[in-house]
């Protein structure tokens, strides 16, 4: 057993992981304040890494630029979506909202395709491909960066849902009647928990976008995000970071074991079981809220 | 003459009619008057109407896809028939709805924190959140525990504390004292009456405990199948025989002479 390749599985397992979690941030933060898995969190990621390369190419802006400002303009769309579909939806069954999400998913894909093309373009964020050696290990400069843009994320969103905006989306989460009893207005809440997916949906487009390019395809991230905010329990944002640790770590070491076995493509198969047992074995997921049942 | 009469009552529903889905009626021309500072009870049986009465006046019919089909609300001379539940809220009704319904995973702290209205300042809500927990001394001790395990009566109080944060002028109360023991019920009703006396708060209480309700309620109405068919003071409606016999349990306590006709409720009919 070579030790230092198995830790340099292990760490860039850990790094790749973290880049999911920063995906799924995003469907936990729906799923909080809405109980839906959102199907076009792919989408809107794909969208938003297509608004950061169409302000810095198109209009001409600077990245450090382009990247704030389209946070702006996919918060804003995030509110869209809840102002223009989700509402009228509120009060059905939640398949319909599920369905919704799917079509907005295609709806996305479509109109990416239709704008901008089906040719993968590049991010060039300007972080440097040299390799980085931690002792004997080699390190991923860009996934290195985007592990701490996740961990800032998180640390952001655990603040944030201890002020009192953030308390009462936890109360939206916890009953909507109970909610608007108090006055809580729920639309409001929802849209702006759309609004924030929305945000980590530029980050995530952006650190994707530049390490597989920008096209279409950013959107299939949404089985990998799925997963590891499955596993971490849909509803927990730590839950989500330590999930996509996990997932990485055991699909990077476990695609290293099974690859020369099965000759390849093991790495989906891995997230695939991963995603089945779960949900067979431990719906609730490693940190997902259970409803409360006093004795 | 007229005038003076609005302007005595805070709240005034005449003749309204609830429709759920457009076709079920549930509420058949309901008036109810609550007079400024003064505390009325709801009382009748499961089904009556009692609920939708509340979520009439709240307007949380809306997320049941129920509606206002006729009459009108007037709220401080306000008509809000058809104003969103939230303005309501901001306007000073609060309604705590029937089986609690805390914030189940948040501290009872944050479930106050929730509740506060748009804002409100820290230091005011600092201020409510005291004046809540010196009423509910019981939700002070455990105002960090999850809101989910505290005991029925503490969520009880939290469910009513939650309300009081948004400063109301009308509170009403679905069922309070449901499947809580008889000395919560007292406790609860004590505190209810003090904070009714202390901050001249009216208050619109539901409840089939109609022996708990008519002992601190001004005025009752007794609703069934959608409509009232009775309004006293509490003092008439204790000493009324139908009353005694259908909600307050008493009456016959020789089994002796009980009656071999059974009574029935005649204003049903």
């Amino acid at each position: 057993m070579d030790w230092v390749f198995l830790s340099e599985l292990a760490i860039n397992g850990a790094l790749t992981g973290l880049l999911y979690s920063l995906f799924a941030i995003g469907l936990v933060l729906i799923y909080k304040a809405s109980s839906v898995p959102n199907l076009a969190q792919g989408g809107l990621t794909m969208v938003g890494a297509y608004v950061v390369l169409a302000l810095a190419r198109d209009v001409g802006l600077p990245l450090w630029l382009a990247i704030p400002l389209a946070a702006v303009v996919m918060f804003g769309l995030g509110f869209g979506i809840e102002r223009v579909a989700l509402r009228r939806l509120a009060g059905r069954p939640v398949v319909m909202i599920l369905m919704l999400t799917l079509g907005l998913d295609i709806f996305l894909r479509g109109t990416t395709l239709a704008i901008w093309g089906g040719t993968s373009r590049s991010m060039e964020l300007g972080v440097s491909y040299d390799p980085l050696f931690l002792g004997d290990i080699f390190i991923s400069r860009i996934h290195l960066v985007g592990a701490g843009v996740a961990l800032a994320l998180f640390v952001a969103f655990m603040l944030f849902f201890r002020t009192r905006t953030g308390i009462k989306l936890r109360a939206i989460a916890d009953d909507y009647m109970a909610s608007w009893s108090v006055g809580i207005s729920v639309e409001r809440g929802v849209g702006l928990s759309w609004a924030l997916a929305s945000v980590v949906a530029v980050a995530a487009g952006v650190i994707w976008g530049e390490i597989q390019g920008v096209d279409q395809a950013l959107s299939l991230l949404l089985l990998k995000g799925l997963t590891v905010a499955v596993l971490g329990g849909l509803d927990s944002i730590l839950g989500a970071v330590i999930a996509g640790i996990i997932l990485g770590v055991v699909e990077n070491i476990g695609a290293d074991f099974l690859d020369p076995l099965v000759g390849g493509g093991s790495r989906e198969l891995i997230v695939a079981a991963v995603l089945i047992l779960t949900v067979m074995i431990r719906p609730h997921g490693l940190f997902g809220r259970h409803d409360i049942e006093r004795v | 003459m007229q005038e003076k009469v609005e302007a005595q009552n805070i709240l005034s529903m005449n003749s309204v009619e609830v429709l759920y889905d457009n076709v079920i009626l549930a509420i058949k021309g309901v008036s109810v008057q609550v007079p400024k500072g003064e505390m009325i009870a709801l009382l009748g049986s499961n089904g009556a109407g009692k609920s939708t009465t509340l979520k009439a006046i709240s307007g949380l019919l809306k997320a049941e896809r129920g509606r206002i089909s006729r009459g009108e609300i007037t709220f401080q001379g306000t008509d809000i028939t058809e104003a969103p539940a939230q303005k309501r809220v901001e306007m000073g009704i609060c309604h705590v709805i029937e089986g609690r319904r805390v914030f189940e995973h948040l501290t009872p702290d944050e479930n106050l924190t929730a509740a506060a209205p748009r804002g409100m300042s820290r230091s005011t809500l600092n201020a409510e959140k005291d004046k809540i927990y010196a009423y509910f001394p019981r939700l002070a001790e455990r105002k960090n525990s999850q809101a989910g395990y505290l005991s029925g009566g503490e969520q009880q109080m939290l469910a009513i504390g939650r309300a009081l944060v948004t400063q109301p002028k009308l509170l009403m109360l679905d069922e309070p004292s449901l499947g809580l023991a008889p000395f919560l019920v007292e406790e609860i009703f004590g505190i209810l009456q003090k904070i009714n006396k202390d901050e001249g708060l009216s208050v619109l209480l539901v409840e089939q405990n109609a022996l708990a309700a008519l002992e601190i309620v001004s005025q009752g109405y007794l609703i069934e199948n959608g409509r009232v068919v009775m309004h006293g003071t509490a003092e008439a409606l204790k000493s009324n025989s139908d009353i005694q016999e259908f909600y307050l349990g008493g009456g016959e306590t020789d089994f002796h002479n009980v009656k071999h006709y059974s009574r029935r409720k005649r204003w049903l009919s």
